[in-house]
């Protein structure tokens, strides 16, 4: 007993010292943005918006999204840009007939007041999925950029002329705009929800951009078409084909440019309920799983890129193992008997936590000041309470994305939108930024 | 290769040195090794040999970072604690190398802050040439580690482009914050100078992007690293007293305690500077000023003249509110009338001959660029040349000329003599009661002399004086007397607890002396 006493000890030793490196790391990479100013200043949009000269193809692949679709059309219709350098496709499979009704009225009455850059792109074969409309969309457009937005987003409507300007100058051929969470106070889990966004797009995402290993979002990224038929569309039997696609792409050695400018994100809203929000995360999580599985990322061409894909893909597995252990190392230091130094070195990753606690709360108000919104003083009292909670959800949502990898279950959860940032986020849309010329 | 020479490096470069030679000549023979130095030696030799922070009882009454760090150091050497001769000047190199570090960054903090080479090098000049200052930084002090971890906690906040409102990588303010929190770790006093970093730091970045971050994570930083002291008592079952009681009267009997022990420490007061026979002017008057006046009166002076001019600027001279509150702050401290100790002065000197160092440069900003030099040259060449000022040349009795005591007089060699002694003429399982300098040496070295403890131990803790001596003068058979071993024994006495140990020594007959000037060592046998 003794002996099992001692292996316990020592493993958990090891995994403290693993673990308060990852998450030291991480922490890292979650400041990355406010660790130089460089990183600050790289991130931002241009000041300044060149004449619109890139066409782009805006693909909204929609699923029973009735209640939105109509609204995220009229954003796209409406922004900043000569409707000639737009082409508008809703993609649909065939049966889902609520949202092509939704979309079809849409576009007639956008046909009556002259606007007629939108259609309704419909697939009726297998896989029932995301990627597949994409790569349907991708095939039936033309235009020079094509990007993607989800039915709930709510887009800026100078977002074109930021990637317009930053396409011309910057000589970049995909861009990765910033995607927002906005409803923090919507349930328990929304402030930590939306400040994991906060922190992926405004800084977490710019140090991938750097190392060359971007796995891009989901929306609000932008193709330059040849690109993305190099790379052969998307993954349809991937649950996270965004993340491939920027994987793939990463390792044609094609740069990224990540933008992040708290002006110009894509506003999109927390899932509805926790059965949703641990739906969305399994796919997540088994996205990153098959991502890595299938070994596109072996062709990163540095070691550290290929290093940093495998930490980024196995990431929600260490987040499961991390916010276990916490507890388990808690455990340990006041029921073992252990010498002094080997306590203090398994409390070590609770501090890291604490850090972590630390930076979502410091992150709420800088996300708050960024968006002109006030949080009251619960709201961090809310977190304090519930990140560890948080964490075992995520953590729960990992085993779950393991346990249907291993059983082969591959099918698509789809989160629900309800729309819940939009009533708050509305008004304060005024179109920002100037035109040169 | 020519760009590193620039003629600032070579400033540096001759500022380290000057602080390498002042420090380290004559390092080993003077001043004479006192009671402290011995007991941190000891407890880094309970670290090494023990695993443990202390071969006695480890009552928190400091935290350990400092002798960690003394330990970490004998574990690299090769000779461990005899490297450099004997267990003290061992710990003495150590300090050599802590205050060429030191000085590095006095220069460079004083460089950036006043923009001015001039500033730089009289700040490291006071710092590394004042009497007072190699007095005490040449010994095995507490203080003398934590004041390098506070000054590189400056450095980090002062790095970057530009101090006064230049960005600041959160990765610096992070260390800074680490090292911050080692230097309460090393020295408690430390958290004195909290006010004046926090006062850079929210100077610096607010208003700047990374203005919360950095906030909180200086802040998370240094707590956290000083929380493992608490977190070190916890796992021990020795943050609380038993029956949470504070009472001062009646201090827990069944185990030591973090808390109690602080609660103890904020209540030791000995007079505030109001008092007249307070610590703060029986040290000032008594071992501060004789060594040296000049950077007591005039850091003091400037300390006042650059806070005064810093805060009436508008945040044109921020640095002298710096420089001024860095100085001032530990300067309260000193004067509140806590518990003190005549080596308590350390962390006050390098901010006075910062604070000095700033003054001269503004003054001499009023010159033209190419004689800002000279009068910084002509007050180093004063201060070193002239034996009025008794910095490095004095005059003796006879009227001559000679170097000051720091670089002449050996003193340490009787305390070698005794040593010597005692393992020619005393036998190994003799009970010896000793001052703590030479602890290490006697317990280190083969062959052991195990029963030999420290007046202080002998009187306090009950394993010694009651299991081995049980508290009776003829249990002891010698005591072996380090300079004014007498008077501490005494001031040690007021609640009796060494009465025994005095009856020992009146009760013994002197078997070895020595004298020079006002030092006396000696050996009595107990006449048990």
């Amino acid at each position: 007993m003794p002996v099992l006493l001692d292996v316990f000890v020592l493993g958990s030793l090891v995994l403290s010292i693993l673990l308060t490196i990852q998450s030291a790391y991480t922490l890292y990479l979650m400041l990355y943005t406010w660790d130089s100013p460089e990183s600050h200043s790289a991130a931002k949009a241009p000041a300044e918006f060149l004449p619109p000269a890139r066409s782009f193809t805006v693909m909204l692949p929609a699923r029973h999204e009735e209640d939105v679709i109509q609204t995220t059309i009229e954003r796209v219709v409406r922004a900043n840009y000569p409707a000639h350098l737009l082409e508008i496709v809703v993609i649909c499979k065939t049966d889902d007939q609520g949202t092509i009704a939704q979309a079809e009225e849409k576009i007639a009455r956008l046909r009556s007041e002259g606007v007629s850059n939108v259609n309704v792109l419909t697939f009726s074969t297998p896989p029932t999925n995301k990627p597949h409309g994409l790569n349907v969309g991708l095939a039936a457009t033309s235009h020079q950029i094509v990007t993607i937005f989800d039915s709930e987003d709510d887009i800026h409507p100078d977002i074109f002329n930021v990637v317009n300007t930053v396409m011309l100058t910057e000589n970049v051929n995909v861009v990765q705009s910033g995607v927002q969470l906005m409803n923090y106070d919507s349930n328990w889990y929304s402030t930590l929800n939306v400040l994991e966004y906060f922190f992926w797009f405004k800084s977490r995402l710019h140090y991938h951009a750097r190392a060359g290993m971007t796995p891009l979002g989901g929306n609000t990224v932008f193709f330059a078409r040849n690109v993305l038929e190099r790379a052969g569309g998307w993954d349809e039997r991937n649950l996270t084909e965004d993340a491939d696609v920027g994987i793939r792409i990463s390792s044609m050695r094609e740069p990224v440019r990540v933008v992040y400018d708290d002006r110009y994100v894509t506003r999109e809203e927390t899932p509805p309920s926790l059965n949703h929000f641990i739906r969305q995360r399994t796919r997540w999580s088994q996205g990153f799983l098959q991502t890595l599985k299938k070994g596109d990322w072996t062709r990163l061409p540095t070691f550290e890129q290929r290093l940093l894909a495998i930490y980024t893909l196995m990431f929600p597995s260490i987040q499961t193992v991390l916010g276990l252990y916490v507890v388990v190392s808690l455990a340990t230091m006041f029921t073992i008997k252990t010498p002094v130094l080997v306590a203090i070195t398994l409390s070590l990753p609770l501090y890291l936590l604490l850090a972590h606690l630390l930076l979502a709360i410091i992150g709420l108000y800088e996300f708050a000041a960024a968006h002109h919104l006030k949080p009251t003083w619960t709201t961090p009292l809310v977190m304090i309470i519930t990140y560890l909670p948080y964490q075992w959800v995520l953590s729960y949502a990992s085993v779950r994305a393991t346990i249907r990898e291993l059983r082969g279950i591959n099918n698509w959860e789809k989160t629900a939108h309800v729309g819940a940032h939009r009533v708050e986020s509305a008004p304060s849309r005024s179109a920002a930024g100037a035109k040169i010329g | 290769m020519f760009g590193w020479w620039r003629f600032d490096r070579i400033l540096l470069l001759a500022s380290v040195a000057a602080g390498a030679l002042t420090h380290g000549y004559n390092l080993f023979n003077y001043p004479l090794y006192i009671t402290d130095e011995g007991i941190y030696i000891q407890q880094a030799w309970a670290v090494l040999r023990e695993d443990r922070l202390s071969p006695y009882t480890y009552f928190y009454d400091h935290a350990p970072a400092g002798w960690l760090a003394i330990a970490t150091w004998v574990a690299l050497l090769p000779g461990q604690f005899q490297t450099f001769g004997n267990a003290l000047n061992t710990g003495r190199a150590l300090m050599l190398v802590c205050h060429v570090i030191s000085t590095f960054l006095l220069y460079r903090i004083t460089q950036r802050l006043s923009g001015s080479r001039v500033s730089a090098v009289v700040a490291t000049f006071f710092f590394n040439v004042s009497p007072l200052a190699v007095f005490y930084q040449r010994e095995v002090l507490l203080d003398n580690v934590m004041v390098m971890w506070l000054l590189l906690a400056v450095f980090f906040l002062t790095s970057g482009r530009e101090w006064r409102d230049g960005d600041l990588r959160i990765v610096t303010v992070i260390l800074s914050g680490l090292a911050f929190g080692v230097a309460v770790l090393t020295k408690e006093n430390a958290l004195f100078f909290a006010p004046a970093l926090t006062y850079v730091l929210f100077k610096r970045l607010r208003g700047r992007m990374n203005y919360r971050f950095s906030m909180g994570f200086w802040s998370f930083s240094a707590i956290s690293s000083i929380s493992i002291y608490f977190l070190y008592a916890t796992l021990k079952n020795e943050l609380l007293p038993s029956n949470f009681s504070f009472d001062l009267n009646n201090p827990p009997a069944d185990h030591v305690s973090l808390l109690y022990s602080i609660w103890w420490q904020l209540h030791r007061g000995e007079g505030t500077i109001l008092d007249a026979s307070s610590p703060v002017w029986r040290f000032s008057l008594g071992a501060w000023l004789p060594k040296d006046s000049f950077i007591l009166a005039a850091g003091a002076a400037a300390t006042l003249v650059n806070l005064a001019v810093g805060l009436l600027s508008h945040g044109r001279k921020r640095e002298g509110t710096i420089v001024g509150a860095l100085a001032l702050s530990y300067g309260v401290y000193l004067a509140r009338g806590s518990e003190m100790l005549e080596f308590y002065v350390v962390p006050l000197l390098p901010f006075l001959a910062m604070n000095i160092g700033l003054l001269l440069g503004w003054c001499v900003a009023v010159l033209p660029n190419r004689i800002r030099a000279i009068p910084a040259i002509i007050l180093v060449m004063v201060f070193t040349l002239n034996p009025l000022w008794g910095y490095v040349l004095v005059i003796d009795e006879f009227g001559h000329v000679v170097p000051h005591d720091l670089y002449k007089l050996g003193q340490t060699y009787m305390q070698e003599q005794q040593l010597q002694w005692i393992r020619q003429n005393v036998p190994p399982d003799a009970k010896l009661i000793i001052d703590d300098d030479m602890w290490a040496d006697l317990h280190d070295v083969k062959p052991y002399y195990r029963f030999a403890h420290s007046h202080f131990k002998a009187a306090s803790d009950p394993d010694v004086r009651d299991k081995l001596f049980g508290k009776d003068w003829r249990n002891i058979d010698f005591i072996v007397m380090s300079n004014k071993m007498r008077d501490a024994m005494t001031l040690n006495n007021a609640d009796g607890s060494e009465s025994w140990i005095l009856q020992a020594l009146d009760n013994s007959t002197r078997v070895w002396s020595v004298q020079h000037g006002d030092v006396e060592l000696e050996v009595d046998k107990v006449n048990g």
